[in-house]
């Protein structure tokens, strides 16, 4: 209560399916789903951080087929921003 | 080109090859709805510049929701501000030249367009990715 909404966050964890890496059409997919939503998140890869909502960042993160994803976010739809992201990697294809 | 209420991207490269894989990537990246024009080459199919093909990109890119322009080197540079020169205020006012790597920037821009997003926004995502590090 009272909290500013930067502080609301929430995290995932998510494998990439075993044949599909996070390039192309793929990362394109990611991305703009995460535009969707209003809060900041951010997705790691082997370590490496990135906006979810820039196609370069998510790029770089050479993410390959099995590869597990760390989704973070902030701000006020943090939880829905995650759930629907975390579906969204689990069904690339 | 930009009648279905997309952002343009329009690419204006030394090489017909350079603008049309780069235009094959933004499109695999991006999906089907951003229109895209790959300008390359010389007047006989030569690496280099033809501002007569510049011109009429840039012209049929300034109708509906207008266009982003995206350029490699040099005289591409320059054949797009002189077709810009050329150009009435409305059709001026519906391209966004973008100061942007060209293969980053069509990819960044492509995605932008992909979402709804308005020449203004397309352009300054495409001038975002001089700022992001590859490694």
């Amino acid at each position: 209560m009272g909290s500013p909404s930067s502080e609301i966050a929430a995290e995932a964890s998510v494998a990439l399916p075993p044949d599909v890496a996070l390039h192309a059409r793929p990362a394109g997919a990611f991305v703009r789903e995460a535009a969707q939503f209003a809060a900041s998140i951010v997705v790691t890869a082997n370590g490496r951080g990135a906006n979810a909502k820039s196609i370069l960042e998510v790029l770089a993160l050479g993410a390959t087929g099995g590869t597990t994803l760390e989704l973070t976010a902030s701000g006020g739809d943090a939880a829905e921003a995650v759930e629907r992201l975390a579906e969204v990697v689990a069904q690339l294809g | 080109m930009t009648t279905n209420g997309y952002v343009g991207l329009i690419l204006v490269s030394h090489s017909q090859r350079i603008a049309e894989g780069l235009a094959e990537l933004v499109a695999q990246v991006a999906g089907p709805d951003v229109p895209i024009e790959a300008i390359g080459g010389g007047p006989e199919g030569t690496l280099g510049t033809d501002g007569g093909r510049v011109h009429d990109a840039l012209r049929r890119g300034a109708t509906g929701a207008g266009s982003v322009v995206l350029m490699d080197l040099g005289s591409s540079v320059l054949a797009v501000r002189a077709s810009l020169a050329e150009l009435d205020a409305t059709e001026r006012a519906a391209l966004h030249v973008a100061d942007a790597p060209l293969v980053e920037g069509a990819v960044a821009a492509g995605v932008s367009a992909s979402m709804g997003s308005d020449a203004a926004t397309v352009a300054q995502a495409a001038e975002e990715a001089r700022g992001i590090a590859k490694l």
